[in-house]
């Protein structure tokens, strides 16, 4: 019997599109012949409004990139930043940027493996995921004022101290953490219809998924052992004893069994960051560039001047954000205002292989991949 | 001998100059000879394309190549150098399948073209959109709008007149 070949449109308005997303699907009955991706319905122009800024005053517009995990995004460009301009960050600053860092990095990948599994039809797990979220979102909320845009992390160190009797909230919130994540495993990790839908789904292999630029747990889940944090490691990722996990099969089960185990490593480099939490300084008070402003109390501990401006030159600098390789390319020509910021981000580079993925399989295997995957639309269009 | 000086080793005359950006090796390459240098720097090690971006420095376009080697653990950046008027260089989408969407955000919003490219259309903006943003001299001052046609295609104008919109107050 002959069949036409038929055109689909799924999005830009779908609910397992994660946001406004569009795939133009070419059809053979229930076969995916090919898969075209639509996007930029979310653009708005960051990297334009980076060259507008100055460097302080263009954190905020990070946060509103992957604002699921929007702590990561600040550091990354904030990382750039003192590179770019040779900034100290005392060690204390440090520890609380990588403390927060993997406490986003939790939050993240329940809010991955939540809103995956109800793309499936589970809706337990993102009820289950979001409960333990709410409780980190107010300890981020305590720390600064804000639940997903944090704009905490600056130059030079990160904005305000840890307020009074957090540690042990935190402490807290990792015991309950434990304990529910047995919670999850149990009730998704060999749930038949779940293997059902995610074995042998989407598989790339290592080879492929190298050279459609793939990164974080997508890259980990087809068996290449590479983790950015111990790759080029940064911050205070050399003296924490860690692993990165990968999974040899490269299927979609994979990617989400590496989700589950980055958090068990998370858990394990909270507890060791919290119990060597050294006492000191969170803001650098050296100055650099322009002097500060007339009138500011010098003699402040968190002083560090709003405006600065770096030497003329150029850095690329990456982090191991949740979702993947985060970096951030600013060009500086002594100004106190970037001349370019670039800006790549994992869910763009991510979505590259969707296409791939997919090819022959069908529209439920469409949204099992693209939720394992993990993209947020925000960082995808900027 | 850093990546950079490796690769100038291999390709003496495709290899203009050497140098650093902040930490990582830095090689400019003839723009003629991208393909080249970006095969024998994949032969190194540098299997990982980690980002293609283009700078306008209004006298000349540069763009910006990364790579990264997770075996080695080092860095390679490789620059080609672009006359204002008429940017295009080769694409690299024939070595890394990821360098696609790149090079077209790349084209959408600094203008620079990629031959060689299978399909080298705007990927943030809609097609018809005057301008690529990143550009120096891009027109802030002209508004654009976007609809959609009766085909579900985006049409493109400087006439908002006639859609919704919020009027303010006093203007």
């Amino acid at each position: 019997m002959e069949t036409d070949e038929l055109i689909l449109n799924m999005g830009p308005v779908h609910p397992s599109t994660h946001g406004v997303l569009r795939f133009r699907l070419r059809m053979d009955g229930e076969i995916i012949k090919n898969c075209e991706i639509v996007m930029g319905y979310l653009h708005r122009g960051t990297e334009k409004l980076g060259e507008m800024k100055t460097y302080l005053q263009f954190i905020p517009y990070t946060d509103r990139l992957d604002y699921i995990s929007a702590m990561p995004n600040n550091y990354a460009y904030v990382k750039a930043v003192e590179e770019l301009a040779g900034i100290e960050v005392p060690q204390r600053a440090e520890y609380i940027r990588v403390m927060i860092m993997e406490l986003n990095r939790i939050v993240n990948h329940i809010v991955s493996i939540g809103s995956l599994l109800m793309d499936l039809g589970a809706a337990t797990m993102i009820m289950w995921g979001f409960r333990e979220r709410e409780t980190a979102l107010q300890l981020f909320e305590q720390l600064c004022g804000a639940r997903m845009t944090f704009n905490y992390i600056k130059p030079g160190g990160v904005r305000e101290d840890l307020p009074e009797g957090f540690i042990p909230k935190l402490r807290e919130w990792m015991k309950d953490m434990e304990k529910r994540l047995v919670d999850y495993e149990q009730l998704i990790n060999d749930n038949e219809i779940f293997h059902m839908r995610m074995k042998d789904i989407g598989t790339i292999s290592a080879q492929e998924a190298i050279n459609y630029g793939l990164t974080g747990p997508s890259l980990r889940g087809s068996g290449v052992d590479y983790d950015m944090r111990k790759i080029e490691p940064y911050s205070i990722y050399p003296d924490i004893d860690f692993k990165a996990c990968t999974r040899p099969e490269g299927d979609s089960y994979a990617r989400y069994i590496v989700r589950i185990d980055e958090i068990k490593e998370s858990l394990q480099i909270l507890r060791q960051v919290i119990d060597s939490m050294p006492e000191g300084k969170i803001v650098s008070n050296a100055k650099y560039g322009i002097a500060p402003m007339t009138g500011s109390p010098s003699s402040v501990m968190t002083y560090f001047p709003r405006i600065f401006t770096p030497h003329a030159g150029e850095v690329y600098s990456r982090i191991e954000a949740p979702k993947g390789e985060l970096g951030f390319y600013i060009v500086s020509d002594g100004t106190t205002k970037p001349y370019r910021v670039k800006i790549r981000s994992p869910s763009f580079c991510n979505l590259t292989a969707i296409p791939k993925m997919v090819q022959g399989l069908r529209i439920p295997d469409l949204i099992a991949a693209f939720g394992t995957i993990d993209v947020v639309l925000g960082d995808v269009d900027r | 001998m850093n990546a950079a000086e490796e690769l100038k080793n291999a390709l003496p005359n495709s290899v203009v100059s050497i140098s650093f950006q902040l930490d990582k090796p830095l090689a400019i390459i003839k723009k003629e000879d991208i393909l080249k240098a970006a095969t024998i720097a994949r032969d190194m090690g540098f299997v990982h394309l980690s980002v293609i971006t283009g700078i306008d420095y209004c006298d000349r376009y540069e763009v910006v190549y990364n790579f990264l080697s997770y075996v080695r653990k080092q860095n390679l950046v490789l620059k080609v150098i672009l006359d204002h008027n008429n940017p295009v260089v080769d694409s690299l989408t024939s070595i890394w399948k990821g360098a696609d969407w790149l090079e077209r955000e790349t084209y959408d919003l600094v203008g620079i073209k990629f031959s060689g490219h299978p399909d080298l259309k705007r990927i943030l903006l809609p097609e018809g959109w005057a301008g690529h943003p990143l550009q120096k001299d891009y027109d802030m001052k002209t508004e654009q709008f976007v609809t959609i046609g009766d085909d579900g295609e985006d049409i493109v104008s400087t006439d908002g007149s006639n859609l919704l919109r919020r009027k303010y107050h006093g203007n």
